[in-house]
């Protein structure tokens, strides 16, 4: 077997797609939209030909982080296998793909039976994303013995501790607070406060990502957005994209209202990311990161817990806020049994790590006892697919 | 506080208040809210062809060395592994009941009291409004939210 494997690390809001010797392309795991363009849909990067994403309206794979659409995701995979996006041969090397944790079974069964029978694969490794994760930190840290990957994406937050590389199930927890519902929040209470943007997903999004922050003092920021703007650092104006000159918005100091259409941002910027922390915010009554985390702490054996806390790993597109890493570190030193040390990594890119995990893992000589080729599907059915790959 | 709004909050309050069963309908409509993929109607539902999106013809031709083969239709696995998400959680229920699953990895409630904030501003209040249970941080947010929301769009 040639060691180039395709890898599909296939994410509720963007698959992080590619052959394991290049680099990993972005797509937008959906289909979208366009007042402006009636004559066409976009599928995955196709948006990038939009020239004005407002209105936009999405049709996505995923509900509540589980593939549901099929027909969307066929659309969407037949794109990013195509010539258009990644030209992959899947009939000549193996592909990873990614699933959700505890995915239902019978999405399992489908997924199987697509990548064999419609897209004719070789061999497919089916793996958590936290998994290539782990692994992509076992690499990079030989000595660690434990890991706990915390993955914040979009549909959900996950937080899973690994012992010797094997997750622990009765560990895992999962709070249903992601980056979708972020910015749903921040959208309702914009066009509360001061204009409608109720169909304006695609840029209050991007005002998310360009606005908000992890807060390290929570009550104190607070004090200090309620200053008026002379003496308000964090008030800020978002200028929004008009897509005639402007394509993206951006952050800037509060100025008198003039030409460009904006927002003005205070507690904003730090009340949505905190939803994360504290989900009862909202009204979803669970524990947030730090606590979750030693929440499934506790669910290990005593003994891994010092390697656990010492190797906490950020995942997933909501760590890219800034000062996330930051929080968690104090909250979980506070909360966690004072004789353990704390150790809280955020990788320089918390959304394509799980995928340069598999980059690494397609290297691996164990990989051909970890794969099921489609000689054994053939023979076996989904029944292998349960026995080699723990979903 | 100026006279006629507080008699305006006066009349708010002596009108009605929502019970539990209300405030628990309005709480879960907000959540549904923050699932939503869409706030507005798909912007091609009035056209015939707006279903059909391309195909990617170039991906067949290097998916089999040599071997062409049929393709399905993106509508035939949409019929095949038709099941919303309401269904496959109560598959999971009757046929994986033994934890470590799917419900069992739900983050519990916090052991630490609920934060609450106005419902108008954002920032931390420490009133509450007696006709619908929001928040509130001063008469002026109460006079915008009981102009604005509070019972006006009672479920
Ligand atoms: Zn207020
Ligand atoms: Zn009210």
């Amino acid at each position: 077997m040639s060691n180039v494997s395709f890898i599909l690390d296939n994410g509720a809001c963007t698959a992080k797609v590619g052959l394991s010797t290049a680099s990993p392309k972005l797509v937008p795991n959906c289909i979208m939209k366009a007042k402006s363009e009636r004559r066409r849909p976009f599928v995955g990067s196709q948006i990038e030909e939009c020239r004005d994403a407002s209105g936009l309206f999405y049709i996505l794979p995923f509900q509540k982080g589980y593939l549901i659409n099929w027909d969307i995701q066929k659309t969407v995979w037949d794109y990013i296998f195509s010539k258009e996006q990644c030209s992959a041969n899947l009939s000549q090397m193996p592909l990873f793909i990614t699933e959700p944790h505890f995915n239902f079974p019978s999405i399992q069964e489908a997924m199987t039976e697509i990548f064999f029978e419609e897209y004719d694969c070789q061999s497919i490794l089916k793996i958590n994303a936290s998994g290539l994760s782990c692994y992509h930190y076992r690499n990079k840290n030989p000595t660690a013995k434990c890991c706990i990957i915390v993955d914040s994406g979009y549909s959900f937050t996950h937080i899973i501790p690994y012992v010797n590389g094997v997750k622990v199930k009765d560990g895992i927890r999962r709070i249903d607070v992601g980056g979708k519902l972020l910015t749903n929040h921040l959208k309702e209470i914009i066009s509360y406060r001061q204009l409608h943007v109720m169909d304006e997903t695609y840029v209050i999004n991007q005002a998310k990502e360009d606005s908000c922050f992890v807060s390290q003092d929570f009550y104190k920021d607070m004090n200090t957005a309620k200053n008026k703007l002379e003496i308000n650092p964090i008030a800020r104006d978002y200028v929004l994209p008009d897509y005639t000159s402007l394509r993206r918005g951006f952050l800037r100091q509060p100025e008198a209202p003039g030409e460009q259409q904006t927002l003005r941002l205070n507690n904003e910027r730090f009340a949505i990311p905190e939803i994360l922390f504290h989900p009862s915010d909202v009204g979803i009554h669970q524990i947030g990161i730090p606590e979750a985390i030693v929440d499934s702490l506790k669910a290990c054996s005593e003994e891994t817990w010092p390697h656990l806390l010492a190797n906490i790993v950020l995942t997933g597109g909501n760590a890219k806020f800034p000062g996330f890493r930051d929080r968690v570190l104090k909250e979980v030193r506070s909360l966690a049994p004072s004789q353990y040390s704390v150790n809280v990594v955020r990788p320089e890119d918390p959304i394509t790590y799980a995928w340069e995990g598999g980059k690494l893992l397609s290297r691996d000589s164990r990989l051909s006892s970890m794969i099921v080729t489609k000689e054994e599907y053939e023979e076996e059915g989904q029944a292998i697919c349960y026995e080699r790959f723990d979903i | 506080m100026a006279a006629r709004e507080s008699g305006r909050i006066k009349d708010a309050y002596q009108k009605r208040v929502l019970d539990e069963a209300a405030r628990k309908r309005r709480q879960r409509k907000a959540l549904e809210a923050l699932e939503q993929d869409n706030f507005h109607d798909d912007p091609h539902a009035d056209l015939v062809m707006s279903k059909k999106v391309p195909k990617f013809q170039e991906s067949l031709d290097s998916r089999g060395a040599g071997r062409k083969k049929k393709t399905k239709s993106a509508e035939y696995y949409k019929q095949r592994f038709r099941k919303t998400f309401a269904q496959l959680v109560e598959e999971e229920l009757n046929f994986n009941r033994t934890p470590p699953n799917y419900a069992s990895a739900q983050a519990p409630a916090s052991r630490f009291p609920d934060r609450h904030f106005c419902a108008v501003c954002g920032f931390p209040s420490n009133y509450t409004c007696i006709p619908c249970g929001a928040r509130y941080c001063s008469t002026k947010c109460l006079g915008t939210h009981l102009d604005t929301r509070c019972l006006k769009w009672t479920a």
